[in-house]
């Protein structure tokens, strides 16, 4: 525990270096210019814009930073052979591995946490009240990030750099239309039910976090939606990371 | 009592890689390798680029696994945490993280040892100090040259004060003044009692430093054992230097089987038994006699003499 810390300490400090957390500039640009603009709208209109529009980047800011840095997170240190010294001391691969996505996902934690903080402080600036609703969706955002992560790591170790970007970025994208390959028997008829359950269970369901529809309208988020999702989202990041760890155990660091 | 098993004991290690666009071909790296280190030796391993020194240190790290054989490190089988709880490690040309400072690098190699946070600064002020990095302890390596990132790459490998120390090429990139440094780390080290395992193909280096070597060629081992057992001791010939004579060496008696002018001085190379004859004919026409020194089989006559033969094997084989 203590050296999968010591990997993750030093994931996390790379971000803050490496000038991840820049992106927080741009949220905080997205913010302050919406509130600006948006002060001529009903006040109801505006704080659900303000609330959709935050939500919306802090997905996209999460997204490309959890895809980007996720694939280049143990795929970079093969390159460029840094983590040759490092698996020559006493820290095993798996700690390595599960060091690296621990950072990553301390990252993303302190980077949406201070996208939300920018949220509400937008809403109170306008005078729009902070809804605690909000911390649900969030929440769920960082779930949906954490399994792109894992995915990101997995494919970076099975793959390279380049194939393993696209390949997450597609399971991304079809994961948030997974309402169409639910429909997929209808568009290729002859596809036996079986192939469509292995194709949903493997694609990440990712509008299963999409909650931001239902928080901003003020539809009700129950704590059981919110454990059924945590469920869902440990179980396919926990199987992945499996699947990381044992690619990993496997890879040769020539 | 029962003695303490040797540092390194690699029994019959072999590995091939593959390769290709469809990788349906292997190119064999290392075959049948078996050496065994005493505690406490400097060995050196080597040989030519791609002869198989890195192959043979990745595959003990653990960062690449054998086809076939075994070794043994401080008595560990290959990749125990109780055996690298103890090593070092250089890797050849090390790169490591432009967004740290080498003071940082230290405290997080000190980490995965888990030093306390008391000893890491210790060690890492200490260590600093000891590969002249001291005024750049706080600078970031993005900024560091060559030579910089290898002074660092011999300070993290010795966080652990380990009792074994795996380096690959460690003069690599080193001015003079470094490899000199990194030369008497590496006596200190042997007196300190740990066991150092390096590559390298600077062969002075290994001649100065190493009490045993081994020489790899294609793969396989063509040479192990202490230099003197490696190194004929008999005298090959003498060294005679002279001046005042012809720089064509025109009249002068047979014996002199081959010469070089070094300014006025020539630099003649002459068999033991005419070397009487040979002062005399000098000293008849007129020229002096500087001195006169013995000459051994060098570590680098041998190394060129061995590579000079065919290769062990065919290198290149297609999958079956």
């Amino acid at each position: 525990m203590r050296r999968v810390a010591a990997v993750a300490r030093n994931a996390f400090r790379e971000s803050v270096r490496e000038r991840v957390l820049y992106n927080l500039l741009f949220f905080a640009v997205i913010m302050t210019v919406s509130g600006l603009l948006l002060g001529e709208l009903s006040i109801r209109q505006d704080a659900k814009i303000i609330k959709d529009l935050g939500l919306a980047a802090m997905d996209l800011f999460g997204t490309l930073i959890a895809l980007f840095v996720g694939v280049g997170l143990v795929s970079k240190e093969i390159e460029r052979r840094s983590l040759h010294p490092l698996l020559a001391k006493p820290v095993s691969r798996d700690e390595f591995l599960l060091g690296k996505f621990a950072g990553l996902g301390f990252t993303l934690l302190v980077n949406v946490g201070f996208m939300t903080v920018g949220l509400y402080a937008t809403l109170l600036a306008l005078g729009r009240g902070a809804d605690p609703a909000l911390l649900k969706a969030v929440f769920a955002i960082y779930l949906a990030l954490l399994v792109t992560v894992a995915l990101a790591l997995l494919l970076s170790i099975v793959t390279s750099t380049v194939v393993a970007s696209v390949s997450t970025l597609c399971l991304v994208i079809a994961g948030r239309y997974s309402d169409v390959i639910l429909n997929l028997g209808d568009v290729v008829p002859g596809m036996p039910a079986w192939a469509l359950r292995a194709v949903m269970v493997l694609i990440p369901n990712f509008r299963n976090f999409d909650l931001k529809d239902r928080v901003v309208y003020g539809d009700t988020v129950s704590l059981g939606d919110l454990g059924w999702i945590t469920a869902y989202a440990a179980a396919y990041t926990g199987t992945v990371i499996t699947l990381a760890v044992i690619a990993f155990r496997r890879r040769e660091l020539t | 009592m029962t003695e303490a098993p040797p540092a390194l004991d690699i029994r019959a290690l072999s590995k091939s890689y593959r390769i290709g666009h469809l990788r349906g071909k292997r190119r064999q790296a290392l075959r049948d390798v078996t050496l065994r280190v005493p505690r406490g030796a400097v060995f050196g391993c080597l040989g030519p680029n791609g002869s198989g020194k890195s192959t043979t240190l990745k595959l003990l790290l653990g960062l690449i696994f054998p086809d076939s054989g075994d070794a043994l490190i401080l008595g560990h089988p290959i990749g125990a945490r109780a055996a690298r709880q103890s090593l070092g490690y250089l890797p050849e040309n090390p790169y490591f993280y432009d967004y740290l400072t080498p003071r940082e690098y230290l405290d997080y190699a000190g980490r995965l040892f888990g030093l306390p946070p008391g000893a890491r600064k210790d060690r890492a002020r200490e260590l600093l100090d000891l590969v002249g990095l001291t005024t750049a302890a706080d600078v970031q390596m993005r900024r560091f040259s060559k030579g910089m990132l290898q002074r660092l790459g011999l300070a993290q490998a010795l966080v652990n004060r380990p009792e074994l120390v795996f380096l690959d090429e460690p003069m690599s990139g080193l001015d003079p003044l470094g490899r000199r440094s990194v030369r008497e780390i590496i006596l200190r080290l042997k007196a300190e009692g740990s066991t150092v395992f390096f590559s390298t193909h600077i062969l002075p280096d290994a001649e100065t430093l190493c009490d045993e070597v081994a020489v790899l060629r294609g793969g396989s081992v063509v040479a192990k054992g202490r230099l003197d057992q490696i190194l004929s001791l008999d005298v090959s010939h003498m060294e005679v230097l002279v001046s005042g004579l012809p720089p064509d060496l025109s009249g002068l008696p047979e014996g002199v089987e081959t010469f070089r002018a070094m300014g006025e001085r020539l630099v003649l190379h002459v068999p033991e038994k005419q070397l009487g004859g040979v002062v005399v004919a000098v000293e008849q026409r007129g020229g002096r006699v500087l001195a006169v020194q013995p000459v051994r089989q060098s570590l680098e006559d041998f190394f060129v003499a061995e590579m000079g033969q065919p290769a062990p094997a065919e290198a290149w084989t297609a999958e079956a």
